[in-house]
C-alpha cells in the first residue's frame, strides 16, 4: 500500500494499490470505507487531440455510443442498469481523454465493471445506423444548448482556435464540427472503436469501499481476459512554439447585455514547473475575493462585473491560461482590458507578497482537501495521474507541488507567458438581436477584421 | 494468435447479480446546548479534514418569504453584505483574514432562512469559528460596499435576461405564481426593489433574523480531539437576545398561491433552442405523502430512463435532456418539467410532454419502472452525503423543516415500502396538467401558429426590447 509517510492529518493522505494486467490495463484500487459506496473510473487515452482534419467531434460523439449498448446490454440499458443499481455514472470528452465513471452501492462493484468491460470487448456488436442518427441529433442539441443559445457561448471555441495554430489539434474542441459529424458514417465509428478503445489504452481505478485485493480480483476476472491491441491508434502533437507569435484581436457582436473581454495564452503543458507557477499565478490574479483583479477591477475601481483566471490542464505538449473580465454597463472594454493587462504586467515584473503567496496556498490546500472529500474525485484523479504520468502518487503529491511554489518562479513562468506576442483578445459588445443569417455575416466580419489586425 | 473473441469473451454472457448489500446510516450527530440556548449539532465524520462549520438562522420569517414585497431582495442582499465588513474589521481586512485560512466564508439567504457557513481545514477551526461568528453577530453593512454589491444585482439581472436558461424561470415563476405570492418574485429582488436596498435597509433586515433562539450551528468533518462545544461557547456564547419581541415572521403575502395555467412565449429572434418549462405550483416538503412524490418524480422525469427522457432524448433526439423536479420548500414551491429543444420540435416537445403528464395519472406504473426508482432513490442516497459540506447542509434541511433526527435514516426503508397505488395516488394528487402552465423562451416566429394550434391553450407572447448597444 502506497501511504505517504508522516504527513499532518490535514494532508492529502489517498491510499492505493496499483497492478497492471497481462493485457496492459493499468488498474489502481484505492480504499474508503467511510460509506458502502464504490467509484469506478476508466480513462481512455484518446480525446478530441487525436482525431484528424475533418473528423472532427468524434470522440465526443463516439462517448455517445458507449451508452447505446453492446453484446449483453440493449440499447439505453446501460444506464437503467446503474441507476436501477442505485448507482450515477456520465462520461466526459477532453482534448487528452475521454472518462467514463459510475458511482455505485459497494455490493454491486462487479455490475460496473461488468458493463465497463462488456462495452470495451463488445460494443461493436450494437452499433446500428439508428444509433448513429439519433445521437448525432443528441450531440447537436448538446451544442445547442452549451455553446450556440448561451451568451458569449463561442468563446471556448474562438479562443482554442486563436491560441493553437490551424495545424494543431487544440485548434478545435471537444464539440468538433457539425459539418464534420454530419458527414460521419459507421465505418467512421468503428474505426475510431478499433484505434483507440483497447485494455492497453486505458486506466481502471476503483475507490471507496473495497479491499485492494477484492478490487484487483475483480478487474482481472472481468477485464484479463479481453485482448489487447497490438495496433493501438497514434496521434502525436506536432511540435509548436512556445509562444503564440503574434496577438489575436477579435470583436464579435452578440446577444450580450454586458461588454466582456476574454483573454487566452500559450503556456507551458499540465504536469510541468511552469504550469503549477501559473496555477498559483491564476490564484492571485483572480482566485478569490482577495485576489488582484477582483479588488481592484471588481472592488475598488467599480469597472467590472466579475473576473476570472484559471488554467486548463492539457498534456500535448502546451496548454492554455484564459481568463475573462464582464465589463460594468458604464465601463468599457478599453478601460477593463487596460487594467487586466496592467495586473498580468506587474506580475511579470515584481515578485508576490509573501502575504499573497500564503493566502492563496491556503486556499488552493483546502480547495484539494475538498476534492478530496468525495471518492468520485479521487478515482478521477487517480486515473488521470496514472493516464499522462504513469505516476499515481500525484494524488497525494499535487498539493505539495503548488505549495512548493515560491514568487520568483510565479514571477519567471509570468514573464513568459504574459506578452503582447502571445496572448488572444476576444470582446464580445452587444448587438441587437438578429436572424441566423445575419448572425453568421457578422461573425465572418469579425473574423475578417481581426485576421487583418493580426496581420498588422 | 489468440483464440477468437466469442470464445474468450463468453464469461460476459452471465451478468453479475448484486452482492450482499453492507450496512449504512445517515452519519450519527449529536445536539446540544449553548449556554444562551443556541443549538449545537456535530457530525463526526473520520477522514474528512476539511471541516464545516453552518450558522443556520432560521424561525419564521428568517428567509426570502419573511420579507415585504417592496423590499424584494432585501434578505438576500443582507446575506451577500455580511461579508463585506464587521464592527472591526474592513472588507478587506476580513477577506485577507479569512483566506490566510484558508476559509471560505458564505453567507446566503434562501426562501426559509438564512446561512453563514465556513469551510476550513481542521488545523484552523477556531480562528475560523471566530471569523464565523463575528461575520454573524457583527456585520456593519458599509453602505459603499452596499452600494457595490446593488449595482452588481443590477447588472446581474441584465445578465438574466440575455441567458434564455435563466430567463425562462423567471419568466416560470411569474406564470405560475399569483400576482402578490412570494415565491413568483426573483429571491434576490427585481429592477424594481433593489434600487431601494441601502445599508439601513440591509441592517433592519439582519437585526430581525438575528437571534439566538432559533440559531442552530452544525459543525462537520474530523472533529477527533476537537472541543467543539468549548469552541463554539467562546465564539457564540455571549450571544444574546434582543430585547424587541421577534417580528411576526410574515411577509406581506402568502408565498405560494398559484394562478391560472397560461401558454407564455418570451420571443427570441434566431434562437437556436426553446427553452421549455411546463408546470404548476407543486407542493411543501412536509407533504405526506413525500416519498411517494420522490419515487412518482423519478419515473417521471428524474432518471435517464424517465419516461421524459426516454420520449423526448433517446427515441426522438428533440434535446439534450429533459428533467422534471418538485422544488420542495416550507411552502409550496414549483414542480416543472424542464428541457431546450431544437426550435423545430418545440410545439412537438410540448405535446407530448403534456401527454406525458397525463398518462402518469392514468395507470400505474409499471413494476419494472418502479423498481429502477426506487433502487435508484434507495442506492444513490448515500453518495450524497460524503464531504462534510454536504452533510452538514442535509441537518441544516432538517432543521429548516422541523423534521425529525431519524428521518434521514427513515429515507430509505420508506422510499422502498411504495407501491403502484401510492405513485399513481401521488400523481393524482399532486400532478395536474389541466392547470400546467407552458413558458417557452425562443423565437416565436419559427412555432407560433403551430403552438396556437395545437390546443394548449391561448398564446401570449412577450416581444421584449433588443438589449441596446452601449452608447
Amino acid at each position: 500500500m502506497s501511504q505517504p509517510s508522516d504527513r499532518g492529518p490535514d494532508l492529502p493522505n489517498v491510499r492505493f494499490e496499483r497492478r497492471r494486467l497481462d493485457n496492459g490495463l493499468r488498474v489502481i484500487v484505492a480504499p474508503d470505507h467511510l460509506a458502502p459506496i464504490v467509484a469506478i473510473n476508466l480513462w481512455y487515452d484518446v480525446g478530441s487531440r487525436h482525431e484528424v482534419p475533418g473528423k472532427t467531434g468524434f470522440a465526443h460523439l463516439f462517448e455517445h455510443f458507449m451508452f447505446q449498448g453492446s453484446r449483453h446490454v440493449s440499447k439505453a440499458e446501460h444506464m437503467s442498469l446503474i441507476q436501477g443499481a442505485g448507482g450515477v455514472n456520465n462520461a466526459t470528452t477532453f482534448f487528452d481523454r475521454t472518462n467514463y465513471f459510475e458511482t455505485m452501492p459497494s455490493h454491486q462493484l462487479e455490475l460496473g465493471l461488468w458493463l465497463e468491460a462488456d462495452r470495451m470487448a463488445t460494443l461493436l456488436d450494437a452499433l446500428s445506423q439508428e444509433n448513429l442518427d439519433n445521437q448525432r441529433d443528441v450531440v447537436k442539441n448538446e451544442k445547442r444548448q452549451s455553446y450556440d443559445n448561451r451568451p458569449y457561448g463561442s468563446f471556448y471555441e474562438k479562443l482554442m482556435a486563436a491560441v493553437f495554430p490551424a495545424d494543431h489539434p487544440y485548434h478545435h474542441t471537444p464539440i468538433g464540427s457539425m459539418a464534420d459529424l454530419d458527414a460521419a458514417s459507421l465505418e467512421d465509428v468503428i474505426a475510431f472503436f478499433q484505434a483507440w478503445y483497447a485494455p492497453n489504452n486505458a486506466v481502471l481505478t476503483i475507490a471507496g469501499d473495497v479491499d485492494p485485493e477484492e478490487g484487483f480480483a475483480a478487474a482481472e476476472r472481468l477485464f484479463g481476459p479481453i485482448a489487447a491491441n497490438p495496433d493501438l491508434g497514434r496521434a502525436w502533437p506536432p511540435a509548436i512554439s512556445p509562444v503564440m507569435g503574434a496577438e489575436h484581436r477579435e470583436v464579435v457582436p452578440d446577444a450580450v447585455p454586458l461588454v466582456r473581454v476574454h483573454f487566452g495564452y500559450r503556456v507551458p503543458a499540465f504536469g510541468t514547473d511552469e504550469y503549477d507557477a501559473l496555477e498559483v499565478a491564476t490564484q492571485i490574479l483572480a482566485g478569490g475575493r482577495g485576489s488582484r483583479l477582483y479588488r481592484r477591477l471588481v472592488r475598488e475601481e467599480r469597472v467590472a462585473q466579475d473576473v476570472a483566471a484559471f488554467v486548463l490542464p492539457l498534456v500535448g505538449g502546451a496548454s492554455i491560461l484564459a481568463g475573462w473580465v464582464t465589463a460594468r454597463p458604464e465601463s468599457d472594454a478599453e478601460t477593463v482590458e487596460r487594467m487586466w493587462h496592467e495586473e498580468t504586467d506587474r506580475l511579470a515584473s515584481e515578485p508576490v507578497s509573501e502575504d499573497e503567496l500564503a493566502r492563496a496556498r491556503a486556499l488552493i490546500e483546502s480547495a484539494e482537501l475538498g476534492a478530496l472529500a468525495r471518492v468520485e474525485e479521487v478515482a478521477d484523479r487517480l486515473s488521470q495521474a496514472t493516464t499522462y504520468f504513469d505516476r499515481p502518487e500525484l494524488v497525494n503529491e499535487q498539493l505539495d507541488r503548488y505549495l512548493a511554489v515560491d514568487a520568483p518562479r510565479i514571477q519567471a513562468a509570468a514573464a513568459a507567458v504574459f506578452r503582447p506576442d502571445n496572448r488572444a483578445v476576444i470582446t464580445y459588445v452587444p448587438a441587437a438581436p438578429t436572424t441566423d443569417e445575419d448572425a453568421d455575416a457578422d461573425a465572418d466580419a469579425a473574423a475578417t477584421d481581426s485576421d487583418e489586425e493580426a496581420a498588422a | 494468435m489468440t483464440t477468437t473473441a466469442d470464445d474468450t469473451l463468453a464469461y460476459l454472457d452471465s451478468r453479475p447479480g448484486p452482492g450482499e448489500p453492507r450496512a449504512y446510516h445517515f452519519p450519527r450527530f449529536s445536539r446540544s446546548r449553548l449556554s444562551n440556548g443556541v443549538e449545537l449539532i456535530t457530525a463526526d465524520l473520520p477522514g474528512r479534514p476539511l471541516l464545516v462549520g453552518h450558522l443556520l438562522l432560521g424561525g419564521a420569517g428568517a428567509g426570502v418569504t419573511g420579507e415585504p414585497a417592496a423590499l424584494a431582495g432585501a434578505t438576500v442582499l443582507a446575506a451577500r453584505a455580511m461579508t463585506e465588513g464587521t464592527q472591526r474589521r474592513d472588507a478587506l481586512a476580513l477577506i485577507e483574514a479569512s483566506e490566510r485560512l484558508g476559509a471560505e466564508i458564505s453567507a446566503d439567504a434562501g426562501w426559509d432562512s438564512l446561512a453563514v457557513s465556513v469551510e476550513v481545514p481542521r488545523s484552523r477551526l477556531e480562528p475560523a469559528l471566530t471569523l464565523l461568528a463575528e461575520v454573524a453577530l457583527e456585520p456593519s453593512f458599509p453602505a459603499d460596499e452596499v452600494e457595490r454589491l446593488r449595482d452588481e444585482r443590477l447588472n446581474d439581472l441584465l445578465q438574466a435576461r440575455a441567458e434564455p436558461r435563466r430567463r425562462v424561470e423567471r419568466a416560470f415563476a411569474e406564470t405560475v405564481y399569483a400576482a402578490d405570492a412570494a415565491y413568483r418574485r426573483p429571491a434576490g429582488g427585481s429592477e424594481l426593489t433593489v434600487p431601494a436596498l441601502d445599508r439601513d435597509v440591509l441592517a433592519a433586515r439582519h437585526a430581525a433574523i438575528l437571534r439566538p433562539s432559533g440559531a442552530t450551528l452544525i459543525v462537520a468533518g474530523d472533529l477527533t480531539g476537537i472541543d467543539v462545544r468549548a469552541l463554539a461557547e467562546r465564539g457564540f456564547g455571549g450571544w444574546q437576545e434582543p430585547t424587541a419581541a421577534a417580528e411576526s415572521g410574515i411577509g406581506d403575502s402568502d408565498a405560494a398561491a398559484g394562478g391560472p395555467g397560461r401558454v407564455v412565449v418570451v420571443h427570441r429572434p434566431g434562437s437556436p433552442q426553446s427553452e421549455l418549462r411546463i408546470g404548476h405550483v407543486g407542493t411543501p416538503r412536509r407533504t405526506p405523502d413525500f416519498h411517494a412524490v420522490s419515487v412518482l418524480n423519478a419515473v417521471l422525469g428524474g432518471l435517464f430512463g424517465s419516461r421524459l427522457n426516454a420520449l423526448l432524448r433517446e427515441e426522438k433526439g428533440y434535446t439534450y435532456g429533459v428533467h422534471s423536479s418538485f422544488d420542495m420548500r416550507v411552502g409550496a414551491g414549483p414542480f416543472g418539467v424542464r428541457t431546450a429543444v431544437q426550435t423545430e420540435f418545440t410545439v412537438p416537445a410540448i405535446v407530448d410532454t403534456l401527454a406525458e403528464l397525463r398518462r402518469i395519472r392514468e395507470t400505474p406504473a409499471e413494476d419494472e419502472e418502479l423498481a429502477i426508482a426506487r433502487d435508484y432513490l434507495v442506492g444513490v442516497f448515500p453518495l450524497r452525503y460524503e464531504s462534510s459540506g454536504q452533510v452538514a447542509g442535509a441537518i441544516a434541511g432538517l432543521v429548516a423543516h422541523g423534521l425529525p433526527d431519524d428521518e434521514l435514516d427513515r429515507y430509505r426503508p420508506a422510499v422502498a415500502a411504495v407501491t403502484p397505488d401510492q405513485v399513481l395516488e401521488a400523481a393524482q394528487r399532486h400532478i395536474r396538467p389541466d392547470e400546467a402552465s407552458v413558458v417557452v423562451v425562443g423565437d416565436a416566429d419559427a412555432f407560433l401558429p403551430a403552438l396556437e394550434a395545437a390546443g394548449v391553450g391561448a398564446v401570449e407572447v412577450v416581444r421584449e426590447e433588443a438589449p441596446e448597444p452601449e452608447g
